[in-house]
This record gives structure tokens, C-alpha cells and sequence, in this order.
């Protein structure tokens, strides 16, 4: 019987069994659960929100239904949860084993492959499917937090060099500005373009499935093994959906994670097919515009300063009741994006 | 009946399957199997004959299977719409 492993004893014992099979010990995780056998921990394995990760069975019990075992007990711990997709990044060699649990491949990169158990790409792409036009068209993956004047800047200039523009708006509410909020705000700040669509990435780019590292700081090489990741999953999989051949950046002089994000995008997309165009950003007071700047002004309450860093639709949503709110929270946020 | 609130039941071990169900305005069902390519007519007929003995009329349900038998899947589908539809004690 699968159990949760709750205690100290026991969470060692996971940490022991996970070191032993060449890993290291994400303490990250919402649940981990493990299988004993005569007192012994055999197998064990874990979930962090809808990545299902440190999945370890002693050798003496591989082979059998551990591995079954392990993946229903996390699959029914979301029973009551809003997750209906999973994820596992593993290797080539142990690809198969979860190809055998209905986990398929979305993407492979080197030794590694990201694997998605439930349709979700699937019909990601098919909720969309009256978005499809044909043409040349273009991208840009955006978080908006809040949309701003450079945000603007880079989607009006992409939109004139395409047929179409999908505007991908960032699912992942981790942002000061809630995701419903950031979509709404990018949805008025374009309503006036005629070729773009504003859709949500859902799972399926910079989220933190695809790249954890963008929300929560991570070491170097991680962070770039979830770039590479995160860029050939939208090349193959999202990209050729849309008949998309372009995407579209703004220049980064602020973070290093999207600098760096940046830099990795012509390498990995470049081979794809797609080409990778970056814009300068925008200046108000000979200062690139950017949504941090954005924030830090709506913390201090200078109205004056935001009403040359964002459009009208932005500076409405900040004023209204709804809007004050977040300037509260601003005052406490200290996230990067 | 009709299904009402998200519901699961089954396990992924080899020669099981899970069924997934949750309310939806038409009626859609999804199959994973790692038989897929012989046997999804054989499941989908399956289930459609539990849906159609529970008068199920919507709601999304989506079968990942490992192979299972065909009274396996008849079984794990019951149970889950048991527990997804409304007005029933063994609902948990």
C-alpha cells in the first residue's frame, strides 16, 4: 500500500532512497508518498502542484506494479483539486515505463523528456483551433504585469510585420496583477489592432511546469535545461498550431533570467524554423519602459509617472476600486516579474 | 442521471483504468489506452453502454486505460458515475 510519508523518519528515509538512485532531494514538493515492505522503504515519489517528480523504486521491486502504485496514489491525491494534467520530466531510458501509464511525449531535449499524462495539450489546442489563420504569422509570450506603453510598443510594431499576432498571455498567477486582471488589461490595450488574438499559455509556455525557474530563483543550469524546454515545446508543439514562423521579444535590461531567456531563444528556435526578432524597448523619460518600473510607481502612487508608462485602458483599470486594491498588495510585493 | 460533481475512481496498475468524470454542457468522451490503436472501438462501445443504461446525456468523461477487461471498465465507470452523479448514497 502506497502511504503518505508525513514524518521526519520516514522523509529521510525518502531522501536516502532518492540520493541512493543518483537525484537530489527537491524539497519543493506538495505530497510525498512511499511504499514499505518489511519495515523497508522501497518506492517512493512525489508532487509538486501538477509535476510529478523524485520517483524512485528500489531494484528488487522494479518491474512489478510499484510503479502503478505510486502514480494512482498521486493522480487521487488531485482528486478534489482543479489539476487534471500531470507532468514528468524523466529520461529517455525510463520513458517508456510512464509511455506504459498513458504519459506521452511532449517534447525530448537530449537525455530528457517532459511527458504529459491527460490530453491537455490537446485540447489546449483544440479550445483555440478557431484562432488558426493562415498566413506568416507571429508571437509574442507576454506576462503583462501590468500591461504597459512597452508592451504596446512591441505588439503594434510585431503586428505590422505579420499576417497575425497571437498575443500568449502568461496563465500562471504568480504575478502581483492576477492573471484575469493581466489578460483583461492586454485585451483592452489592443482591442484596436484587427490582426492579433490574445490567448492564455495554459501549461504550455513559461509556467511552472515548463520553466519553474522564471517564478522562483534556481540555480544556472537548471534554468537553462527549462529554457531550452519551454522553447522547443512552443516549436513544435504550439508554433506549428498557429502557422507561426516568428516570435517577437523586447530588448531586456532589467532581468537576468529574461535576458538570459533572450539569448537562449534564436539558439534553440533558430533550428525549428522559427526566427527570433527583438525589438528595442520603448523609452519614457530616456528610460526603457518596463512593468517593474510600472509597479514601483503605482507603490509610491505617482500618478504621473504612470500615465507615461501605460495606456489609457491600463491607467483606468489602476484607478478603479479594483485597481486601488492591488496598489495594498503592491506595497508588499517583491517578486521579479 | 446526471453528472454533477468532478469524480474519479480506478487505479493505473496494468490491466486497470481510471476514469475521470466532471459536468459539462454536452456530452464527450475522452479515451487514453495504451491499447488505443486496437481495442479504443471496443472501450468507447463499453462505455457508451454504461452511459447510455445511466441515461447520461452530459459531462466530460475521460478513460485512461491499461488494458483492462471489458467488465473492468464497465465496473470503474459505474463506480465513478456513482460518486460524480447527484442523490446517491454511495457518493463519496
Amino acid at each position: 500500500m502506497v502511504v503518505n510519508l508525513i514524518n521526519e523518519r520516514d522523509r529521510n528515509l525518502a531522501r536516502a532512497l532518492v540520493e541512493e538512485n543518483g537525484f537530489s532531494f527537491e524539497e519543493d514538493y506538495d505530497l510525498l508518498v512511499g511504499k514499505f515492505e518489511d519495515g523497508e522503504l522501497v518506492a517512493t515519489a512525489a508532487r509538486s502542484h501538477n509535476v510529478f517528480k523524485m520517483i524512485c523504486i528500489r531494484q528488487s521491486h522494479r518491474g512489478g506494479g510499484c510503479l502503478g502504485a505510486l502514480v494512482t496514489a498521486l493522480i487521487n491525491s488531485c482528486a478534489y483539486s482543479d489539476i487534471r494534467n500531470f507532468f514528468i520530466f524523466t529520461t529517455l531510458e525510463n520513458r517508456g515505463a510512464f509511455e506504459h501509464l498513458n504519459f506521452f511525449p511532449l517534447v525530448s531535449h537530449g537525455n530528457i523528456c517532459l511527458l504529459e499524462y491527460g490530453q491537455g495539450l490537446l485540447s489546449y489546442l483544440q479550445q483555440h483551433r478557431e484562432l488558426r489563420l493562415a498566413g506568416s504569422n507571429g508571437a509574442v509570450v507576454v506576462n503583462c504585469n501590468p500591461f504597459t506603453l512597452g508592451h504596446r510598443y512591441l505588439i503594434e510594431t510585431a503586428a505590422a510585420q505579420v499576417d497575425h499576432l497571437y498575443i500568449f498571455v502568461v496563465r500562471e498567477d504568480r504575478s502581483l496583477f492576477p492573471f484575469d486582471v493581466r489578460m483583461a488589461l492586454v485585451r483592452a490595450g489592443t482591442a484596436d489592432l484587427d490582426n492579433v488574438s490574445v490567448l492564455d499559455t495554459s501549461d504550455y509556455a513559461v509556467s511552472q511546469v515548463t520553466f519553474p525557474g522564471y517564478f522562483l530563483k534556481q540555480d544556472d543550469d537548471r534554468l537553462q535545461l527549462q529554457m531550452e524546454i519551454d522553447l522547443l515545446l512552443f516549436a513544435r508543439k504550439i508554433a506549428p498550431f498557429f502557422g507561426i514562423t516568428r516570435r517577437f521579444i523586447g530588448t531586456e535590461p532589467y532581468c537576468r533570467t529574461t535576458r538570459s531567456y533572450s539569448d537562449t531563444m534564436p539558439r534553440i528556435l533558430g533550428p525549428e524554423g522559427i526566427q527570433t526578432i527583438q525589438l528595442e524597448r520603448k523609452l519614457s523619460a530616456d528610460t526603457p519602459i518596463s512593468a517593474f518600473r510600472v509597479r514601483k510607481a503605482l507603490k509610491n502612487e505617482n500618478y504621473e509617472a504612470l500615465r507615461k508608462l501605460v495606456p489609457a485602458t491600463t491607467l483606468e483599470f489602476l484607478r478603479s476600486a479594483e485597481g486601488r486594491k492591488l496598489l495594498t498588495a503592491s506595497k508588499n510585493y517583491r517578486r521579479r516579474h | 442521471m446526471e453528472i454533477v460533481r468532478k469524480a474519479q475512481a480506478g487505479t493505473m496498475q496494468s490491466s486497470d483504468l481510471m476514469v475521470f468524470l466532471e459536468p459539462a454542457p454536452q456530452l464527450r468522451l475522452e479515451i487514453d489506452s495504451t491499447v488505443k490503436k486496437q481495442f479504443e472501438h471496443l472501450i468507447r462501445k463499453q462505455a457508451e453502454s454504461v452511459l447510455q443504461r445511466f441515461s447520461i446525456t452530459s459531462g466530460v468523461i475521460r478513460i485512461s486505460d491499461r488494458g483492462a477487461l471489458d467488465y473492468a471498465i464497465a465496473a470503474r465507470l459505474e463506480t465513478g458515475l456513482l460518486r460524480a452523479c447527484a442523490d446517491q448514497r454511495t457518493s463519496s
